[in-house]
Protein backbone atom coordinates (compact mmCIF):
# COMPACT_ATOMS: atom_id res chain seq x y z
CA UNK A 1 0.00 0.00 0.00
CA UNK A 2 1.81 3.11 -1.31
CA UNK A 3 1.71 6.52 1.04
CA UNK A 4 -0.50 8.10 -1.66
CA UNK A 5 -3.12 4.92 -1.00
CA UNK A 6 -3.21 5.28 2.55
CA UNK A 7 -3.35 9.50 2.36
CA UNK A 8 -6.41 8.49 0.23
CA UNK A 9 -8.10 6.35 2.69
CA UNK A 10 -7.64 8.37 5.86
CA UNK A 11 -8.87 10.99 4.16
CA UNK A 12 -11.73 9.37 3.16
CA UNK A 13 -12.08 8.15 7.05
CA UNK A 14 -12.39 12.10 7.55
CA UNK A 15 -14.97 12.14 4.88
CA UNK A 16 -16.94 9.85 6.04
CA UNK A 17 -16.86 10.09 9.66
CA UNK A 18 -18.11 14.00 9.41
CA UNK A 19 -21.08 12.13 6.86
CA UNK A 20 -22.16 9.43 9.83
CA UNK A 21 -23.87 12.40 12.30
CA UNK A 22 -22.09 15.78 12.24
CA UNK A 23 -22.76 16.51 8.38
CA UNK A 24 -25.59 16.20 5.60
CA UNK A 25 -26.04 12.61 5.99
CA UNK A 26 -25.89 11.23 2.54
CA UNK A 27 -24.83 7.85 3.55
CA UNK A 28 -21.38 8.07 1.61
CA UNK A 29 -20.74 6.58 5.74
CA UNK A 30 -22.23 3.32 4.94
CA UNK A 31 -20.01 0.37 5.00
CA UNK A 32 -21.36 -0.64 1.31
CA UNK A 33 -19.47 3.01 0.39
CA UNK A 34 -16.55 3.17 2.08
CA UNK A 35 -15.77 0.00 1.23
CA UNK A 36 -16.23 0.48 -2.50
CA UNK A 37 -14.45 3.31 -2.51
CA UNK A 38 -11.44 1.60 -0.17
CA UNK A 39 -11.49 -0.70 -3.30
CA UNK A 40 -11.26 2.06 -5.52
CA UNK A 41 -7.92 3.70 -4.03
CA UNK A 42 -6.91 0.22 -3.85
CA UNK A 43 -7.00 -0.47 -7.81
CA UNK A 44 -9.96 -3.54 -6.94
CA UNK A 45 -13.46 -1.63 -6.95
CA UNK A 46 -15.57 -4.78 -7.34
CA UNK A 47 -13.76 -6.45 -4.45
CA UNK A 48 -14.04 -3.59 -2.62
CA UNK A 49 -17.93 -3.31 -3.28
CA UNK A 50 -18.04 -7.12 -1.87
CA UNK A 51 -16.25 -6.63 1.20
CA UNK A 52 -18.37 -3.41 1.63
CA UNK A 53 -21.33 -5.35 1.16
CA UNK A 54 -20.12 -8.36 3.79
CA UNK A 55 -19.84 -4.82 6.35
CA UNK A 56 -23.12 -3.31 5.37
CA UNK A 57 -25.12 -6.87 6.10
CA UNK A 58 -23.17 -6.95 9.74
CA UNK A 59 -24.06 -3.53 10.32
CA UNK A 60 -27.63 -3.43 8.78
CA UNK A 61 -29.48 -3.85 11.96
CA UNK A 62 -27.32 -1.39 14.27
CA UNK A 63 -30.29 1.31 14.14
CA UNK A 64 -29.42 5.41 15.72
CA UNK A 65 -32.51 5.16 17.12
CA UNK A 66 -33.21 6.81 21.05
CA UNK A 67 -29.67 7.29 22.69
CA UNK A 68 -28.82 3.92 21.15
CA UNK A 69 -24.84 4.05 21.00
CA UNK A 70 -23.26 2.60 17.86
CA UNK A 71 -20.09 1.72 16.26
CA UNK A 72 -18.82 3.35 13.46
CA UNK A 73 -20.20 1.20 10.14
CA UNK A 74 -18.39 3.55 7.96
CA UNK A 75 -14.93 3.16 9.26
CA UNK A 76 -15.92 -0.76 10.24
CA UNK A 77 -16.07 -1.29 6.28
CA UNK A 78 -13.22 1.22 5.23
CA UNK A 79 -10.43 -0.60 7.64
CA UNK A 80 -11.85 -3.73 7.06
CA UNK A 81 -11.89 -3.19 3.19
CA UNK A 82 -8.58 -2.10 3.27
CA UNK A 83 -7.29 -5.25 5.44
CA UNK A 84 -9.01 -7.82 3.12
CA UNK A 85 -7.58 -6.44 -0.11
CA UNK A 86 -3.77 -5.91 0.82
CA UNK A 87 -3.89 -9.62 2.46
CA UNK A 88 -5.31 -10.81 -0.71
CA UNK A 89 -2.71 -9.25 -2.75
CA UNK A 90 0.10 -10.20 -0.38
CA UNK A 91 -1.53 -14.01 -1.21
CA UNK A 92 -3.37 -14.33 1.56
CA UNK A 93 -7.51 -14.58 2.26
CA UNK A 94 -7.47 -12.90 5.70
CA UNK A 95 -11.35 -13.10 5.94
CA UNK A 96 -11.80 -13.31 10.06
CA UNK A 97 -8.75 -11.00 10.47
CA UNK A 98 -10.63 -7.94 8.26
CA UNK A 99 -13.64 -8.73 10.16
CA UNK A 100 -11.67 -8.49 13.02
CA UNK A 101 -9.67 -5.20 11.92
CA UNK A 102 -13.33 -3.09 11.11
CA UNK A 103 -14.88 -4.37 14.15
CA UNK A 104 -12.07 -2.77 15.71
CA UNK A 105 -12.45 0.08 13.79
CA UNK A 106 -15.61 0.80 14.55
CA UNK A 107 -15.55 0.56 18.28
CA UNK A 108 -12.78 3.15 18.06
CA UNK A 109 -15.14 5.02 15.89
CA UNK A 110 -18.00 4.99 18.45
CA UNK A 111 -15.32 6.43 21.18
CA UNK A 112 -13.69 9.14 19.03
CA UNK A 113 -17.29 10.31 18.64
CA UNK A 114 -18.11 10.17 22.77
CA UNK A 115 -14.93 12.42 22.62
CA UNK A 116 -16.04 14.62 19.74
CA UNK A 117 -19.70 14.89 21.29
CA UNK A 118 -18.44 15.99 25.07
CA UNK A 119 -15.87 18.35 23.30
CA UNK A 120 -19.14 20.08 21.26
CA UNK A 121 -20.79 20.01 24.89
CA UNK A 122 -18.15 22.59 25.87
CA UNK A 123 -18.32 24.69 22.56
CA UNK A 124 -21.84 24.62 23.46
CA UNK A 125 -21.19 26.03 26.60
CA UNK A 126 -18.76 28.99 24.88
CA UNK A 127 -21.35 29.77 22.30
CA UNK A 128 -23.78 30.19 25.08
CA UNK A 129 -21.76 32.68 26.94
CA UNK A 130 -20.75 34.49 23.48
CA UNK A 131 -24.33 34.83 22.04
CA UNK A 132 -25.53 36.40 25.69
CA UNK A 133 -22.81 38.74 25.70
CA UNK A 134 -24.72 40.02 22.52
CA UNK A 135 -22.81 38.07 19.64
CA UNK A 136 -25.16 35.81 17.76
CA UNK A 137 -22.28 34.99 14.94
CA UNK A 138 -20.44 33.03 17.06
CA UNK A 139 -22.39 30.15 16.72
CA UNK A 140 -21.17 30.09 13.13
CA UNK A 141 -17.59 30.12 14.74
CA UNK A 142 -19.06 26.82 17.04
CA UNK A 143 -20.40 25.26 13.90
CA UNK A 144 -17.11 25.70 11.97
CA UNK A 145 -14.50 24.79 14.68
CA UNK A 146 -17.18 21.40 15.70
CA UNK A 147 -16.75 20.92 11.96
CA UNK A 148 -12.63 21.13 11.56
CA UNK A 149 -12.60 19.00 15.11
CA UNK A 150 -14.35 16.39 13.49
CA UNK A 151 -12.49 15.91 10.13
CA UNK A 152 -9.56 15.78 12.11
CA UNK A 153 -10.54 13.21 14.66
CA UNK A 154 -12.28 11.37 11.72
CA UNK A 155 -8.43 11.01 9.83
CA UNK A 156 -6.75 10.41 13.05
CA UNK A 157 -9.25 7.79 13.88
CA UNK A 158 -9.17 6.31 10.35
CA UNK A 159 -5.11 6.20 10.42
CA UNK A 160 -5.21 4.41 13.93
CA UNK A 161 -7.58 2.13 12.74
CA UNK A 162 -5.48 1.07 10.00
CA UNK A 163 -2.32 0.91 11.56
CA UNK A 164 -3.39 -1.18 13.89
CA UNK A 165 -5.68 -3.52 11.08
CA UNK A 166 -1.99 -3.78 8.86
CA UNK A 167 -0.05 -4.60 11.96
CA UNK A 168 -2.43 -7.17 12.10
CA UNK A 169 -1.91 -8.43 8.98
CA UNK A 170 1.70 -8.92 8.91
CA UNK A 171 1.47 -10.22 12.97
CA UNK A 172 -1.06 -12.67 11.96
CA UNK A 173 -0.37 -13.90 8.13
CA UNK A 174 -0.25 -17.86 8.10
CA UNK A 175 -2.40 -18.49 10.91
CA UNK A 176 -5.72 -19.59 10.81
CA UNK A 177 -6.96 -16.01 11.51
CA UNK A 178 -5.47 -14.97 8.04
CA UNK A 179 -7.24 -17.62 6.01
CA UNK A 180 -8.31 -20.00 3.99
CA UNK A 181 -11.54 -19.05 3.50
CA UNK A 182 -12.05 -18.78 -0.57
CA UNK A 183 -13.99 -15.67 -1.36
CA UNK A 184 -16.96 -17.02 -2.70
CA UNK A 185 -17.43 -18.12 0.84
CA UNK A 186 -17.18 -14.96 2.56
CA UNK A 187 -19.85 -14.16 -0.25
CA UNK A 188 -22.16 -16.67 0.57
CA UNK A 189 -21.63 -15.71 4.35
CA UNK A 190 -22.26 -12.24 3.79
CA UNK A 191 -25.59 -13.19 2.24
CA UNK A 192 -26.63 -15.39 5.12
CA UNK A 193 -26.05 -12.13 7.36
CA UNK A 194 -27.80 -10.20 4.85
CA UNK A 195 -30.71 -12.41 5.21
CA UNK A 196 -30.63 -12.59 9.26
CA UNK A 197 -30.37 -9.29 9.37
CA UNK A 198 -33.15 -8.13 6.82
CA UNK A 199 -35.70 -11.34 8.63
CA UNK A 200 -35.62 -9.48 12.09
CA UNK A 201 -36.05 -6.06 10.38
CA UNK A 202 -38.89 -6.82 7.53
CA UNK A 203 -40.49 -10.11 8.59
CA UNK A 204 -43.28 -7.97 10.73
CA UNK A 205 -43.72 -5.64 7.85
CA UNK A 206 -47.54 -5.45 6.28
CA UNK A 207 -47.71 -8.28 3.35
CA UNK A 208 -44.19 -9.30 4.55
CA UNK A 209 -44.47 -13.13 4.02
CA UNK A 210 -45.69 -11.98 0.10
CA UNK A 211 -42.88 -10.28 -0.42
CA UNK A 212 -40.33 -12.42 1.09
CA UNK A 213 -41.37 -15.07 -1.06
CA UNK A 214 -41.15 -12.32 -3.86
CA UNK A 215 -37.85 -11.59 -2.91
CA UNK A 216 -36.91 -14.91 -2.55
CA UNK A 217 -37.51 -15.52 -6.34
CA UNK A 218 -36.02 -12.32 -7.75
CA UNK A 219 -32.71 -13.24 -5.64
CA UNK A 220 -32.76 -16.83 -7.04
CA UNK A 221 -33.29 -15.56 -10.62
CA UNK A 222 -30.58 -12.95 -9.82
CA UNK A 223 -28.38 -15.51 -8.79
CA UNK A 224 -28.66 -17.79 -11.59
CA UNK A 225 -27.94 -14.72 -13.87
CA UNK A 226 -25.14 -14.17 -12.44
CA UNK A 227 -23.97 -17.08 -12.54
CA UNK A 228 -21.81 -19.03 -9.68
CA UNK A 229 -19.92 -16.90 -7.00
CA UNK B 1 -47.96 47.12 -4.77
CA UNK B 2 -47.82 44.31 -6.82
CA UNK B 3 -44.23 44.64 -8.01
CA UNK B 4 -42.90 44.61 -4.76
CA UNK B 5 -44.61 41.34 -3.97
CA UNK B 6 -43.17 39.54 -6.40
CA UNK B 7 -39.12 40.12 -5.03
CA UNK B 8 -40.37 39.55 -1.42
CA UNK B 9 -42.17 36.11 -2.14
CA UNK B 10 -38.62 35.20 -3.76
CA UNK B 11 -36.26 36.56 -0.82
CA UNK B 12 -38.76 34.55 1.17
CA UNK B 13 -38.03 31.52 -0.44
CA UNK B 14 -34.15 32.01 -1.46
CA UNK B 15 -34.45 32.47 2.98
CA UNK B 16 -36.23 29.27 3.11
CA UNK B 17 -33.69 27.33 0.86
CA UNK B 18 -30.53 29.42 3.23
CA UNK B 19 -32.12 27.64 5.96
CA UNK B 20 -33.36 24.45 4.85
CA UNK B 21 -29.44 24.54 3.21
CA UNK B 22 -27.65 25.29 6.85
CA UNK B 23 -29.70 22.40 8.47
CA UNK B 24 -27.21 19.76 6.93
CA UNK B 25 -25.17 21.00 9.32
CA UNK B 26 -27.63 20.77 11.97
CA UNK B 27 -25.39 17.66 14.10
CA UNK B 28 -22.68 19.66 13.41
CA UNK B 29 -21.92 20.67 17.39
CA UNK B 30 -23.97 18.03 18.66
CA UNK B 31 -23.52 17.06 22.32
CA UNK B 32 -25.18 15.65 25.14
CA UNK B 33 -26.23 19.18 26.48
CA UNK B 34 -28.04 20.96 23.96
CA UNK B 35 -28.46 18.32 21.81
CA UNK B 36 -29.05 19.34 17.90
CA UNK B 37 -30.14 22.96 19.67
CA UNK B 38 -26.53 24.87 18.31
CA UNK B 39 -27.35 23.39 15.00
CA UNK B 40 -31.36 24.29 14.99
CA UNK B 41 -30.09 27.89 16.10
CA UNK B 42 -27.67 28.29 13.31
CA UNK B 43 -29.92 26.82 10.86
CA UNK B 44 -32.94 29.66 11.74
CA UNK B 45 -30.41 32.74 11.83
CA UNK B 46 -31.08 34.29 8.23
CA UNK B 47 -34.64 34.16 9.31
CA UNK B 48 -34.05 35.82 12.86
CA UNK B 49 -31.63 38.48 10.67
CA UNK B 50 -34.32 39.43 8.70
CA UNK B 51 -36.68 39.73 11.79
CA UNK B 52 -34.23 41.35 14.31
CA UNK B 53 -31.79 43.57 12.51
CA UNK B 54 -30.22 44.74 16.08
CA UNK B 55 -27.77 42.50 16.70
CA UNK B 56 -28.97 42.87 21.00
CA UNK B 57 -32.61 41.84 19.98
CA UNK B 58 -31.42 38.90 17.55
CA UNK B 59 -28.70 37.50 20.06
CA UNK B 60 -31.52 37.28 22.67
CA UNK B 61 -33.81 35.63 20.72
CA UNK B 62 -30.68 33.09 19.44
CA UNK B 63 -30.38 32.17 23.25
CA UNK B 64 -34.00 30.83 23.25
CA UNK B 65 -33.45 28.36 20.89
CA UNK B 66 -29.92 27.46 22.60
CA UNK B 67 -32.10 25.57 24.86
CA UNK B 68 -32.50 21.99 23.54
CA UNK B 69 -33.42 20.52 20.82
CA UNK B 70 -33.58 16.98 18.89
CA UNK B 71 -34.81 15.79 16.49
CA UNK B 72 -34.17 13.44 13.10
CA UNK B 73 -32.56 15.50 10.95
CA UNK B 74 -33.98 14.94 8.12
CA UNK B 75 -37.50 16.15 9.40
CA UNK B 76 -35.99 18.92 11.73
CA UNK B 77 -36.57 21.37 8.96
CA UNK B 78 -40.33 21.06 9.01
CA UNK B 79 -39.47 22.10 12.97
CA UNK B 80 -37.57 24.66 11.13
CA UNK B 81 -40.09 26.41 9.32
CA UNK B 82 -42.28 26.55 11.74
CA UNK B 83 -40.45 27.72 14.18
CA UNK B 84 -39.69 30.98 11.73
CA UNK B 85 -43.32 31.32 11.50
CA UNK B 86 -43.81 31.38 15.01
CA UNK B 87 -40.71 33.81 15.42
CA UNK B 88 -42.60 36.65 12.71
CA UNK B 89 -45.17 36.30 15.00
CA UNK B 90 -43.64 36.81 18.29
CA UNK B 91 -41.36 39.86 16.20
CA UNK B 92 -44.74 41.42 15.84
CA UNK B 93 -45.35 41.18 19.32
CA UNK B 94 -48.49 39.09 19.27
CA UNK B 95 -50.06 37.76 22.69
CA UNK B 96 -48.16 34.70 23.87
CA UNK B 97 -46.34 33.98 20.65
CA UNK B 98 -42.91 33.09 22.78
CA UNK B 99 -44.72 30.58 24.86
CA UNK B 100 -46.73 28.88 22.31
CA UNK B 101 -43.14 28.70 20.15
CA UNK B 102 -41.72 27.11 23.22
CA UNK B 103 -44.26 24.64 23.92
CA UNK B 104 -45.05 23.62 20.11
CA UNK B 105 -40.90 23.05 19.72
CA UNK B 106 -40.61 20.74 22.37
CA UNK B 107 -43.81 18.93 21.22
CA UNK B 108 -42.29 18.62 17.86
CA UNK B 109 -38.95 16.95 18.92
CA UNK B 110 -40.53 13.88 19.82
CA UNK B 111 -43.24 13.21 17.09
CA UNK B 112 -40.92 14.35 13.87
CA UNK B 113 -38.04 11.85 15.68
CA UNK B 114 -40.46 9.21 16.21
CA UNK B 115 -41.00 9.81 12.47
CA UNK B 116 -38.00 10.42 10.96
CA UNK B 117 -36.69 7.64 12.98
CA UNK B 118 -39.17 5.03 11.65
CA UNK B 119 -38.74 6.52 8.36
CA UNK B 120 -35.27 6.73 8.01
CA UNK B 121 -33.41 5.06 10.11
CA UNK B 122 -35.80 1.78 10.78
CA UNK B 123 -37.02 2.09 7.23
CA UNK B 124 -35.40 2.80 4.17
CA UNK B 125 -32.06 3.08 5.09
CA UNK B 126 -32.11 -0.68 5.84
CA UNK B 127 -34.20 -1.56 2.65
CA UNK B 128 -32.21 0.26 0.48
CA UNK B 129 -28.64 -0.71 1.94
CA UNK B 130 -29.88 -4.48 2.22
CA UNK B 131 -31.30 -4.15 -1.69
CA UNK B 132 -27.63 -3.00 -2.51
CA UNK B 133 -25.85 -5.29 -0.26
CA UNK B 134 -27.37 -7.89 -1.86
CA UNK B 135 -26.62 -6.63 -6.00
CA UNK B 136 -22.72 -5.97 -5.08
CA UNK B 137 -23.02 -9.35 -3.58
CA UNK B 138 -24.32 -10.99 -6.46
CA UNK B 139 -22.40 -8.80 -9.08
CA UNK B 140 -19.07 -7.43 -7.08
CA UNK B 141 -19.90 -4.26 -8.63
CA UNK B 142 -19.44 -0.94 -7.60
CA UNK B 143 -22.94 0.63 -9.02
CA UNK B 144 -24.98 -0.65 -6.38
CA UNK B 145 -23.26 1.09 -4.04
CA UNK B 146 -23.78 4.43 -6.37
CA UNK B 147 -27.90 4.06 -6.62
CA UNK B 148 -28.29 3.38 -2.77
CA UNK B 149 -26.19 7.11 -2.64
CA UNK B 150 -28.46 8.30 -5.45
CA UNK B 151 -31.63 6.42 -4.29
CA UNK B 152 -31.56 7.17 -0.11
CA UNK B 153 -30.51 11.23 -0.85
CA UNK B 154 -33.96 11.41 -3.07
CA UNK B 155 -36.31 10.71 -0.49
CA UNK B 156 -33.83 11.78 3.08
CA UNK B 157 -32.92 15.35 1.22
CA UNK B 158 -35.94 15.87 -1.01
CA UNK B 159 -37.77 15.72 2.71
CA UNK B 160 -34.97 17.88 4.04
CA UNK B 161 -35.33 20.70 1.07
CA UNK B 162 -39.23 21.08 1.55
CA UNK B 163 -39.74 20.65 4.89
CA UNK B 164 -39.07 24.29 5.53
CA UNK B 165 -41.25 24.97 3.65
CA UNK B 166 -43.90 22.86 4.53
CA UNK B 167 -43.50 23.84 8.54
CA UNK B 168 -43.71 27.13 7.60
CA UNK B 169 -47.08 26.62 6.02
CA UNK B 170 -48.49 24.52 8.31
CA UNK B 171 -47.93 26.63 11.57
CA UNK B 172 -49.38 26.10 15.01
CA UNK B 173 -51.25 23.84 12.67
CA UNK B 174 -48.41 21.62 11.75
CA UNK B 175 -49.96 18.18 12.98
CA UNK B 176 -51.85 18.39 9.55
CA UNK B 177 -48.76 18.25 7.73
CA UNK B 178 -47.51 15.06 10.01
CA UNK B 179 -50.72 13.39 9.45
CA UNK B 180 -49.89 13.37 6.31
CA UNK B 181 -50.74 10.12 4.65
CA UNK B 182 -47.30 9.69 2.62
CA UNK B 183 -45.37 9.35 6.38
CA UNK B 184 -47.49 6.08 6.61
CA UNK B 185 -47.40 4.83 3.08
CA UNK B 186 -43.50 5.47 2.86
CA UNK B 187 -42.70 3.79 6.36
CA UNK B 188 -45.14 0.84 4.44
CA UNK B 189 -43.25 0.82 1.20
CA UNK B 190 -39.92 0.45 3.08
CA UNK B 191 -40.98 -2.39 5.05
CA UNK B 192 -41.95 -4.59 1.97
CA UNK B 193 -39.19 -3.08 0.13
CA UNK B 194 -37.02 -4.41 2.89
CA UNK B 195 -38.88 -8.09 3.07
CA UNK B 196 -37.98 -8.53 -0.55
CA UNK B 197 -34.81 -7.69 -0.02
CA UNK B 198 -34.69 -10.27 3.03
CA UNK B 199 -36.11 -12.81 0.84
CA UNK B 200 -33.60 -12.14 -2.45
CA UNK B 201 -30.90 -12.94 -0.11
CA UNK B 202 -32.37 -15.90 0.93
CA UNK B 203 -33.41 -17.05 -2.71
CA UNK B 204 -29.70 -15.73 -3.46
CA UNK B 205 -27.87 -17.91 -1.31
CA UNK B 206 -29.78 -20.76 -1.71
CA UNK B 207 -28.96 -20.78 -5.25
CA UNK B 208 -25.43 -20.26 -4.92
CA UNK B 209 -25.14 -22.85 -2.43
CA UNK B 210 -27.12 -25.44 -4.34
CA UNK B 211 -27.04 -24.76 -7.93
CA UNK B 212 -23.67 -24.13 -8.63
CA UNK B 213 -21.79 -27.53 -7.84
CA UNK B 214 -22.09 -27.17 -4.38
CA UNK B 215 -24.63 -29.71 -3.86
CA UNK B 216 -26.63 -30.50 -0.57
CA UNK B 217 -23.10 -30.31 1.57
CA UNK B 218 -22.54 -26.67 0.40
CA UNK B 219 -26.64 -25.54 0.53
CA UNK B 220 -26.64 -27.20 4.33
CA UNK B 221 -23.64 -24.96 5.45
CA UNK B 222 -25.86 -21.81 4.09
CA UNK B 223 -28.62 -22.67 5.77
CA UNK B 224 -26.49 -23.23 9.07
CA UNK B 225 -24.59 -20.49 8.43
CA UNK B 226 -28.29 -18.79 8.76
CA UNK B 227 -29.14 -20.89 11.58
CA UNK B 228 -26.36 -19.68 13.54
CA UNK B 229 -26.43 -15.78 13.01
CA UNK B 230 -30.05 -16.13 13.91
CA UNK B 231 -29.62 -17.67 17.18
CA UNK B 232 -26.62 -15.76 17.88
CA UNK B 233 -28.63 -12.34 17.06
CA UNK B 234 -31.50 -13.46 18.96
CA UNK B 235 -31.33 -16.26 21.46
CA UNK B 236 -27.34 -16.03 22.79
CA UNK B 237 -26.17 -13.91 26.00
CA UNK B 238 -28.50 -13.69 29.22
CA UNK B 239 -31.65 -12.66 29.55
CA UNK B 240 -32.69 -10.52 26.03
CA UNK B 241 -29.01 -9.61 25.90
CA UNK B 242 -28.08 -10.39 22.22
CA UNK B 243 -24.94 -11.32 20.87
CA UNK B 244 -23.51 -7.93 18.92
CA UNK B 245 -23.91 -8.93 15.03
CA UNK B 246 -20.59 -8.21 14.52
CA UNK B 247 -18.82 -11.03 16.63
CA UNK B 248 -21.54 -13.15 15.73
CA UNK B 249 -20.40 -13.18 11.74
CA UNK B 250 -16.72 -13.67 13.24
CA UNK B 251 -17.57 -16.30 14.78
CA UNK B 252 -18.90 -17.89 12.10
CA UNK B 253 -16.27 -16.82 9.77
CA UNK B 254 -13.59 -18.38 11.83
CA UNK B 255 -15.91 -21.36 12.59
CA UNK B 256 -15.96 -21.98 8.46
CA UNK B 257 -12.56 -21.02 8.08
CA UNK B 258 -11.81 -24.15 10.61
CA UNK B 259 -13.77 -26.37 8.76
CA UNK B 260 -11.75 -25.72 5.24
CA UNK B 261 -8.42 -25.86 7.54
CA UNK B 262 -10.31 -29.58 8.69
CA UNK B 263 -11.93 -30.30 5.05
CA UNK B 264 -10.26 -28.34 2.57
CA UNK B 265 -11.99 -30.45 -0.50
CA UNK B 266 -15.28 -28.72 0.81
CA UNK B 267 -16.89 -27.58 -2.14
Amino acid sequence: MSAGEVGLLILLGAVAFLDQWPAVQTMASRPLVTGTLAGWVLGAPGEGALWGAVFEAVYLGMLPIGAARYPDAGLAGLVGTAVALEGESAGVAPAGLAVAAGALAGLLGDRVSGFHRRWNGRTAARVRERVSAGDPSAIGRGIAGALARGAVLGAAAAAVALAIGLAGLTALTGTPWSGPLPIAWVRLAGVAAAAVAGLALFARAERGLVALGAGAACGAALARLAGAP
Amino acid sequence: MKGSAKPRARRRAAERRRIAGRATLLQAAWNYETLQAIGFAWALLPGLERLYPDPRERARRVLDRLEVFNSNPYLATIGLGVALRLEEEVARGAAGAERRQARLLKALCGSLGALGDRLFWAGWRPALGLAAAVLALATSSPWPAVAFVIAYNVLAQGVRWRGVRAGFAGGAGVARVLQDPFWARASAAAGTAGAVGAGAALGAGAVWAYGFGGGEVRAGIFLLLVALLWLAGLRIGSGDRRLSPVLAFWTVLILLSALFRLIPVLP
